[in-house]
């Protein structure tokens, strides 16, 4: 069966392509948010009243991983009774989201672009198509 | 113990058993310090001690303890996306090659069976015993391309990477439509059968002559010893289309492999006009033997090969007119 004539697989596809889209973008979420120090439960918070929910299986082993790169520094500090591992941006973190978000303003101006191109020439077919008819 | 702790500590057990030593006490204090705070805060959401249910739900929606563990691991995997595809075309181009020479090794005791029952039961057992040597030989290919995956992956040069030339690439392919991939498998199967079949013959004259064999003994007439170069000449042509079959095997169907047909016909032309040549096919082998009978046999069956030789001839005129044809071009055809 071809694919675009199946509707109940579109909801797969579409939330295979948000993962893939998210993926990167949560890398620069959290780089982000880290300019400010957290530790994991309340960075996750941070993020989620912002409007990016992240899942915590996600989250913590993320923060490992940045921190294994060097992006992140961490410590282990006591807050509330309780130790925590606090997580901070390093200075070559700071340089690197410096440049993701570079790239990621000049893949949005591209991305914007391309639909505006793609939007006057959809215009121009349709005002084409009404005036042959 | 409270609830709380017992199951957190169970949870957190559970993780700790699939992670390594070296990182495990840090992971799971940090996990636990994570999760405690959330519990925390659903509590004070519900504005009641959390009951067991609630830890649950909360440890339940954190994932599968060894998901969650897996998570913290490097990411692993046998083969890598940089060798797979290596991998991938080794077990494609080798497999044919597997089979026939499993096969060839496991059908070899047929050459020395008596029966036809033997005969049977050999190609059976044969055919059982493939799939686990292949299984064999598939696991063999993957513990290599394992090994090549982890020098590889520490080998900071990274071969495979920027050192191929797209000038090398093979030329444009011929679009002539040929036998797929797994008809030219069976086809090279079947020949190498059809090879065992013909090697057996002359210790097993009943596979060709069947009952025959018996009736044959009974008059005084045998083969006449031209037959020897004409089974040798046989040999001959099996033996060059097991080579063409092989290399069709890896390479597509073009003019080059028709042209090869074309030979192999070619040599099966020479081979019956050598029959037709023989003029005696049959010789008495006793003074009883009926000589005018026996010469009318023989002219019968020489007549026969011509008709062979006929019909050979104009299949392989055909072949040749199809190989030709699409050179010639539209405009050379037109009268």
């Amino acid at each position: 069966m071809d694919a675009t004539s199946n509707p109940s697989s579109d909801p797969q596809i579409f939330d295979s392509l948000r993962l893939e889209l998210r993926r990167g973008c949560l890398i620069v979420a959290v780089l982000a948010q880290l300019r400010a120090e957290h530790y994991g439960y309340t960075l996750r918070k941070a993020l989620a009243d912002q409007g990016l929910a992240i899942e915590e299986s996600t989250l913590y082993p993320l923060l490992r991983r940045l921190e294994t790169q060097q992006l992140l520094t961490s410590q282990w500090r006591e807050e509330d009774k309780r130790n925590k591992r606090f997580y901070k941006l390093s200075t070559q973190g700071e340089t690197i989201l410096t440049q993701l978000l570079a790239e990621w303003n000049s893949i949005n101006d591209s991305v914007n672009n391309i639909l505006q191109n793609s939007d006057r020439h959809s215009d121009q077919t349709s005002s084409t198509s009404e005036r042959t008819s | 113990m409270n609830p709380t702790s017992d199951l957190l500590a169970r949870y957190l057990q559970a993780i700790g058993e699939h992670l390594p030593a070296a990182t495990r006490d840090d992971v799971l204090a940090e996990l636990r310090a994570n999760l405690q705070a959330q519990l925390d805060d659903h509590a004070e959401e519900l504005n009641r001690p959390l009951t067991d249910a609630d830890i649950a739900a909360v440890l339940k929606d954190h994932g599968r303890p060894i998901v969650v563990a897996a998570r913290y691991l490097p990411q692993q995997s046998l083969i890598g996306p940089a060798i797979f595809p290596y991998y991938l075309m080794t077990l494609r181009k080798a497999a044919p090659f597997a089979i026939v020479i499993i096969f060839l090794a496991h059908c070899s005791n047929i050459l020395f069976v008596h029966t036809m029952p033997e005969l049977i039961a050999g190609i059976l057992r044969a055919l059982g015993q493939l799939i686990p040597d292949l299984i064999l030989f598939a696991a063999w290919i993957t513990a290599a391309f394992a090994i090549g995956e982890y020098v590889y992956t520490h080998n900071p040069s990274k071969p495979f990477g920027a050192s191929w030339d797209p000038t090398k690439l093979p030329a444009i392919k011929s679009q002539i439509k040929g036998k797929s991939r797994a008809s030219r498998i069976f086809d090279l199967i079947f020949h190498c059968l059809w090879i065992l079949y013909v090697l057996a013959i002359p210790g097993h004259p009943f596979l060709i002559l069947g009952p025959g064999e018996f009736a044959l003994r009974a008059f005084p007439v045998t083969f006449a010893p031209a037959w020897q170069t004409f089974y040798v000449l046989l040999l001959v042509i099996l033996g060059f289309q097991l080579i063409t079959k092989i290399i069709a095997l890896n390479t597509h169907y073009d003019r080059a492999q028709v042209v090869l047909d074309l030979v192999t016909k070619l040599f099966g032309i020479a081979t019956t006009a050598y029959l037709v040549t023989m003029k005696t096919y049959l010789v008495a082998t006793g003074p009883s033997a009926n000589l005018a009978m026996l010469a009318n046999v023989n002219h019968w069956i020489g007549f026969g090969f011509r008709i062979v030789l006929l019909i050979t001839l104009i299949d392989f005129l055909v072949e040749a007119w199809k190989l030709v044809r699409p050179s010639l071009g539209a405009r050379s055809l037109v009268f």
